[in-house]
């Protein structure tokens, strides 16, 4: 096994450093420099490589626990500049590798999952996880805000076409019902009908007879908070107080006298009951 | 008192010793047994003891580090529990030598020195000791643990599981750089710093005959210790915990820090060349119009107006 006679220290290293001082200057001459083109007298001594790895490289009966080392396909070429690309793919190596693995502890009959209850030491300070937790929530915030921007632009975006929508309605009803009036005048005209007759809007149904007619839940002549229907305006004329007191009960009710709890009555004033027991036990104390 | 010999038969004597005294001469020893192969024969036929890891890792660094390129550095210094930390090393001609000292005293096999040129270039020597042999990288792409980016956290001394790409076995210099990654990187199963369990795993991946590094928190929703529920595997997710580089192979050397080139890679293009290169190629503006000038004086040189026949008609 023949070994390379140059032996490079590491003084070729040291003098990169006066190269690039070099390499401006020789650039001048040879302008199309390509630096992916690989170099011709490269030394690649595979005989020796090999010798080295058969020095250091462990024995072959050397159990898997002692390695924990697994080799995973790459099913295609990866392609450098895509980051996605790449970074999935050194994803997909590591589960792959780690399914693996775990599969071959779980033959063997080792432990290899941490227990909920094993806390120990970990790579990274709480002080620095909780940085990571903020930022992670700052960014679901700032996610969910740009979420709702976006929500709302449609709403809004779809409010004016509903209100557009709504005004179209409008219209096409209005005109719809002007149509119906223009059409019953005529249907009056050709049924001889006058036009200031007593009973002039009797007996005729306009679109089930429910155009003009006042909802039930309307009671013309009464306000919105009288409770009585409208029988507390009647009793109104009695007194200047006694209105005031039948207007509120008609808004609230009636209800009932109040401050009557702490009056005395006759039943309270003769019993003594209360005091005696006081005396007879203050007695005791004396002596 | 006996008689006192000439020189002349004193120098025979040390340079002809007996047979009988000569301490036969001791056969180069490896890993593996010994090089002359009699010897490895009979060294299999003995009951072979029981294998134990005993690799030792020196951490260090030049001086004037970049501080990413410290934290980088700190960083695996905590993924390795088997590693030992040393004080910054002069990057000078003699380096190696110190270095190899270093590892020595420190009673460690290996050692990773990370070397920070003009505050830019970061490269990393990855070396087994006393023998070698040795890597020089460059590392690119760093992303240190420190960043909020990589929220994947995991035991502090767990053992990795490291998973490698196929490619790692197409040629030897891969082989050898496997091997390499494979016994600095993994640590050694009964060390006293080392956790019983496994919750992360180490990725090198060739890419662009670039060597990545990534290292992931294995997540699993499990209730007991070694008891995976069914389809656990499957749900099974992992989470990047930092930190991540990549490593552009330069030479791969037979001693340690030094000694005969095994292999050099024929794609590598120092960052200095590539600086001058931009450098070059924004100082071709003005070199372009300064180009054009003088072409153009040298194509009027070239190309005389001839005299008019009328310029002087109208002078008196």
């Amino acid at each position: 096994m023949a070994m390379p006679v140059n032996d490079d220290t590491l003084v070729e290293a040291e003098t990169e450093d006066q190269r690039e001082e070099m390499s401006s200057s020789e650039s001048e001459q040879d302008e199309d420099v390509k630096l992916t083109e690989p170099s011709k007298n490269a030394v690649y001594n595979r005989d020796a490589l090999l010798d080295k790895l058969g020095d250091i490289s462990w024995p072959e009966n050397v159990e898997w626990i002692h390695k924990l080392s697994v080799d995973v396909d790459q099913e295609q070429e990866v392609d450098v500049n895509d980051d996605l690309a790449r970074e999935l793919a050194f994803y997909t190596q590591a589960l792959e590798g780690t399914k693996e693995a775990f599969e071959k502890f779980q033959s063997m009959g080792l432990p290899f999952l941490r227990p909920a209850d094993y806390y120990a030491e970990m790579v990274k300070t709480d002080g620095h996880m909780v940085k990571v937790k903020g930022r992670l929530l700052a960014e679901k915030r700032k996610m969910e805000e740009a979420d709702e921007r976006r929500k709302a632009r449609e709403a809004k975006r779809l409010a004016k076409e509903i209100q557009a929508q709504k005004l179209k309605e409008r219209a096409k009803q209005k005109k719809e019902d002007i149509e119906s009036v223009k059409k019953w005048r005529k249907q009056r005209q050709q049924s001889g009908y006058a036009d200031n007759g007593k009973d002039a809007d009797m007996g005729f149904d306009f679109e089930d007879g429910k155009v003009f007619e006042r909802s039930n839940k309307k009671r013309p002549g009464v306000s919105p908070g009288d409770r009585s229907g409208g029988k507390a305006k009647l009793a109104f004329g009695k007194g200047k107080k006694q209105k005031k007191r039948d207007g509120k009960n008609s808004k609230f009710g009636f209800g009932g006298k109040k401050g009557m709890k702490k009056q005395n009555t006759a039943d309270t004033t003769d019993d003594f009951g209360k005091y005696n027991k006081g005396a007879v036990s203050g007695n005791k104390r004396k002596r | 008192m006996g008689k006192k010999r000439k020189h002349s038969e004193t120098t025979q004597s040390v340079a002809q010793p007996k047979k009988e005294d000569a301490a036969p001469e001791r056969p180069a020893r490896t890993l593996l047994g010994w090089k002359d192969k009699n010897q490895v024969e009979d060294n299999n036929n003995a009951d072979s003891p029981i294998f134990r890891n005993k690799e030792k890792l020196l951490v260090t660094c030049s001086r004037r580090i970049n501080y990413r390129y410290r934290h980088l550095m700190l960083n695996l210094v905590t993924l390795l529990p088997h590693c030992k930390k040393d004080n910054k090393v002069e990057s000078k001609e003699t380096k190696g030598a110190t270095l190899n000292e270093l590892v020595e005293l420190k009673n460690c096999s290996s050692c990773l020195f990370f070397e920070c040129r003009k505050h830019k270039d970061l490269y990393l020597w990855m070396a087994k000791c006393p023998n070698g042999p040795s890597v020089k990288f460059l590392v690119s792409a760093v992303h240190t643990m420190e960043e909020l980016k990589l929220t994947g956290n995991h035991l502090q001394g767990s053992r990795p599981i490291l998973t490698f790409s196929a490619n790692f076995e197409k040629d030897a210099h891969w082989k050898l750089l496997k091997e390499m990654l494979l016994q600095i990187f993994e640590t050694p199963k009964d060390h006293r710093k080392a956790k019983p369990f496994h919750d992360h795993v180490f990725v090198f991946s060739i890419v662009d005959d670039h060597i990545w590094f990534r290292n992931y928190q294995i997540s699993v929703h499990h209730n007991e210790a070694d008891k995976l529920p069914r389809g656990g595997l499957d749900k099974m997710t992992l989470i990047e915990v930092g930190p991540r580089f990549c490593l552009n192979p330069i030479k791969i050397f037979g001693g340690s820090f030094g000694g005969p080139t095994l292999y050099e890679n024929p794609l590598y293009v120092s960052p200095n060349q590539i600086r001058a290169l931009e450098k070059k190629k924004k100082a071709g503006k003005f070199a372009k119009k300064v180009k054009a000038k003088t072409r153009r004086k040298m194509h009027e040189m070239s190309n005389p107006l001839e005299p008019d026949e009328f310029a002087d008609m109208w002078k008196d």
